[in-house]
């Protein structure tokens, strides 16, 4: 059940009807029930390993709050950390290990392969899951006694598939000091929620098209200027797919009175890789600072350990996204330049200056952020080398992108500086009634004309 | 309650805009003339224009592409019939979408001393898909659906899913369009040098248009083994024609074909009810060698039944089966131009004949 589709939609009209038509003591049974119909929709057995995560590391909070600091505390961390990497480790990344380790052993990649299908949001839900065992064993949050209310958590419909990676304190604040949506939230709410859609079916879907026609045979398609259209792309299709996404869920999530983070922060307007890095996957960015980057040291022990740190995080941030080289490359390619920005930075901090250098830094950053997706998109690392070759070394060739491409792409930055600089989301989200009214008919209009409605091209970040 | 009347005014802005685009003729008259839907403006456009130069005495023809003739050659007998021959009949097209192409191109129903539909078959065939569900249609007829016909239209498809996106495309036209409206965009003043051109040569070239020569001499199918012996300058087309549309396995009879006709002739034959407008029908030259009749055994014949309605006529079943050669067609469900040629002369007298001699009444008062 895709969020794009009509059935999502009825689905949700029903969801919004029932949590408001019933009581409140049950309406988290009904998010609940909604939740685990939402994840069985897409493979029913899966909702066995997320009740088992979800006991696991519901008995491990109590068991962290009984203990006193010491061994046994300790013990109890680590083993729920282990059965959620075990998980995950198991069904995202075996059959990576297997393959290396057949080639490291000289024997055919499939030697030691296994027939698994990866459950749908495992990375999403396994992270958020242990940034709540996390927190309570630093005594940052209380364990919550309620087995429906930790399971509501960890499998909530609009953020369960793909993010964002919701803090415990911040959804159980929600939880249960609930209270009836705004007239501002329903605004937002439902703004995001057509934003959302406007951004995956007119945007992202459209470069879809494009970047998907380009990496399908990348040997057929040689030059500098089809290369860069093809990433350039696929790196509009990844950004406007996953803050579409995110920005449905923020919206839906509102319109049931709980609020999310924010996720994204026009990315592509960033200044240097580090404020692309507060800008792209917040949710995930900021949990890697808190859970992997600061634990390791983060910046305290001198810059080579700062540069380690920062490698470490990103490379392991890179293999969170999938099980190949390519992703580790990518999270190490991403290490390298923050660790490269902050040795050129000295001691000054990251700022976002608006100045008369600001265009060509963003579009350096820009330009490096594209050089890094294609380890993202490419298959393989000798098709990524192909792709970077033609990129900077190719033959003219020609633009894959239609005008009209174009003309989207530039509606989208015309905005994004307008929502940076002058704020016209938040403006439009307070205007009067015409005015709100006109925003969202234009939005769908957008999806009327340039969505791509009856070819089913789903979230990029449902296969993480 | 504000955001409720914004939710409200924004679904009538939305709806505001689609009309003002795709309701009007702002954007139909940019439509890429070679789409399904440019071209069936296009065909209708045509017509319209030549209503003023044609005079009262016109026979209009509507079918698919296998009622091909040259209403050139049929308007040089004219002198002798006393009627002009226009063909508004569009390739692919089906009884659904001729309602609704008459319907704008006759609003007054009277315009036309008589409309003849040519079909295969008198007799109800189902194929191997439900005619009804040609989502074809939606794309063909965008242009003229009205608000108004929105629900009945997506009705009129058995599948629900096909029912819905033709609702959905009914409603929000621009959803319909946007492969065009996508090309327009990476190509705009082409696309009008194009319009432009096709409008000012359209006229001409489909009425000095001239069918190809080739022919299916040599054809010879044995129907017990049901096999075709090519002859060896066969084309590929030649043959996957033959193999589809004359070999084929028929499909269980469900009755679905005959449903569609009653359906959409019916509407037809009912506007026209009291007009001076006869409905004529006729049976097309069916293939360079046609199916034997025991092939398939068909339970109806909505054609025939359409006979006892007033102003409809039904030709001679058999009037053209002399074409019915393998020398008078290009494949086999489409005659070449000899067989277009004596097609049209025999099309001419045949409805000559079977209208009687032109009248002096006015078409439209």
């Amino acid at each position: 059940m895709l969020f794009n589709t009509t059935h999502f939609f009825v689905f949700l009209a029903m969801v919004l009807a029932l949590f408001y038509a019933l009581p409140r003591a049950l309406r988290r049974y009904l998010l609940l029930a909604a939740s685990y119909f939402f994840y069985g929709s897409w493979n029913y057995k899966f909702i066995a390993l997320l009740l088992a995560l979800t006991a696991i590391d519901y008995t491990a909070g109590l068991w962290l709050e009984r203990f006193p600091p010491g061994a046994k505390k300790r013990a109890v961390l680590i083993g729920s950390l282990c059965a959620n990497l075990g998980f995950l480790g198991f069904f995202k990344y075996y059959n990576f290990l297997a393959a290396n380790l057949a080639l490291a052993l000289a024997k055919p990649a499939h030697s030691f392969f296994l027939d698994i299908v990866l459950p749908l949001g495992i990375s999403f839900h396994t992270f958020q899951s242990m940034s709540y065992v996390v927190d309570v064993y630093r005594g940052e949050q209380k364990a919550v006694r309620s087995p429906i209310d930790y399971a509501l958590y960890i499998c909530f419909f609009p953020q369960l598939v793909a993010g964002p990676i919701v803090r415990a304190r911040n959804f159980f604040g929600d939880l249960y000091h609930w209270q009836r949506p705004t007239a501002d939230d329903v605004s937002r709410g439902l703004f995001l929620l057509t934003l959302g859609l406007t951004k995956k079916m007119a945007f992202a879907d459209q470069f879809a098209q494009v970047a998907n026609r380009y990496f399908a045979n990348v040997a057929a398609n040689p030059g500098m200027l089809t290369a860069w259209s093809g990433v350039g792309a696929f790196g509009l299709q990844i950004y406007f797919d996953f803050s579409g996404y995110t920005d449905m869920a923020i919206g839906m999530a509102k319109l049931l009175g709980f609020h999310f983070p924010e996720n994204f922060r026009r990315p592509y307007l960033a200044s240097s890789i580090t404020d692309f890095w507060r800008r792209w996957h917040i949710s995930l960015s900021t949990w890697l600072r808190d859970y992997l980057y600061i634990p390791l040291g983060g910046s305290r022990h001198g810059a080579w350990m700062t540069y380690r740190n920062l490698m470490l995080t990103m490379l392991l941030g890179g293999l969170w996204h999938g099980a190949s080289w390519n992703f580790m490359i990518w999270g190490g390619y991403h290490g390298a330049l923050l660790s490269v920005e902050r040795m050129v930075r000295g001691g000054r901090p990251a700022g976002e200056e608006w100045d008369w250098l600001y265009p060509l830094r963003a579009l350096l950053t820009f330009v490096l952020a594209m050089t890094g997706w294609v380890f993202f998109r490419a298959a393989n690392l000798p098709e990524s080398l192909h792709v970077l070759g033609q990129m900077y070394a190719g033959a003219r060739g020609q633009v894959l992108l239609a005008p009209w491409h174009i003309g989207l792409a530039l509606l989208a930055l015309v905005l994004a500086l307008g929502e940076e600089k002058r704020g016209w989301g938040e403006r439009v989200m307070r205007a009067p009634a015409p005015a709100y009214a006109c925003a969202l008919a234009l939005m769908f209009f957008c999806i009327e004309v340039f969505g791509v409605i009856d070819a089913s091209i789903p979230f990029i970040y449902f296969q993480f | 309650m504000k955001r409720g009347l914004a939710c409200f005014l924004a679904g009538v802005a939305l709806f505001s805009l689609d009309a003002l685009l795709f309701r009007t003729r702002l954007y139909p008259s940019l439509l890429e003339p070679d789409s399904s839907a440019g071209l069936f403006e296009l065909i209708l456009w045509r017509e319209q224009q030549a209503q003023s130069r044609y005079g009262d005495n016109v026979v209009a023809t509507l079918g698919d592409s296998t009622f091909a003739y040259y209403p050139r050659v049929a308007n040089e007998r004219t002198g002798e019939t006393g009627y002009m021959f226009r063909s508004a009949g569009v390739a692919g097209s089906d009884p659904r979408l001729w309602y609704y192409m008459l319907r704008d191109l006759d609003p007054a129903a009277r315009r036309y001393r008589a409309i003849v539909f040519g079909v295969r078959d008198y007799d109800d065939e189902d194929g191997p898909y439900d005619i009804a569900n040609e989502m074809a249609d939606l794309h063909y007829a965008i242009a003229r659906l009205r608000l108004s016909d929105v629900v009945e239209f997506a009705r009129s498809f058995h599948d629900r899913s096909l029912a819905f996106q033709a609702l959905r495309g009914g409603l929000l036209k621009g959803i319909v369009y946007q492969s065009d409206i996508l090309a327009f965009l990476a190509h705009p003043l082409q696309r009008i040098a194009y319009v432009e051109l096709c409008h000012r040569g359209y006229e001409g070239w489909t009425y000095d248009y001239v069918e190809t020569s080739r022919s299916m001499a040599g054809l010879r199918i044995d129907w017990a083994a049901r096999k075709a012996t090519f002859p060896p300058e066969a084309s590929e087309h030649q043959r996957d024609t033959t193999n589809r549309y004359l070999l084929y396995e028929p499909a269980p009879q469900t009755g679905t074909h005959a449903a569609f006709r009653r359906a959409w002739f019916g509407r037809i034959i009912a506007r026209y009810r009291g007009s001076r407008t006869r409905i004529v029908f006729l049976r097309l030259p069916r293939g360079p060698i046609p199916r034997p009749g025991n092939l398939v055994e068909k339970r109806s014949s909505s054609i025939r039944e359409f006979a006892s309605r007033p102003g409809v006529v039904l030709c001679d079943e058999h009037a053209f089966d002399a074409l019915e050669h393998p020398e008078l067609f290009q494949d086999a469900i489409h005659l070449n131009h000899q067989g277009c040629t004596r097609f049209s002369a025999m099309l001419a007298a045949e409805i000559a004949r079977m209208l009687g001699p032109p009248n002096r009444e006015p078409a439209v008062k």
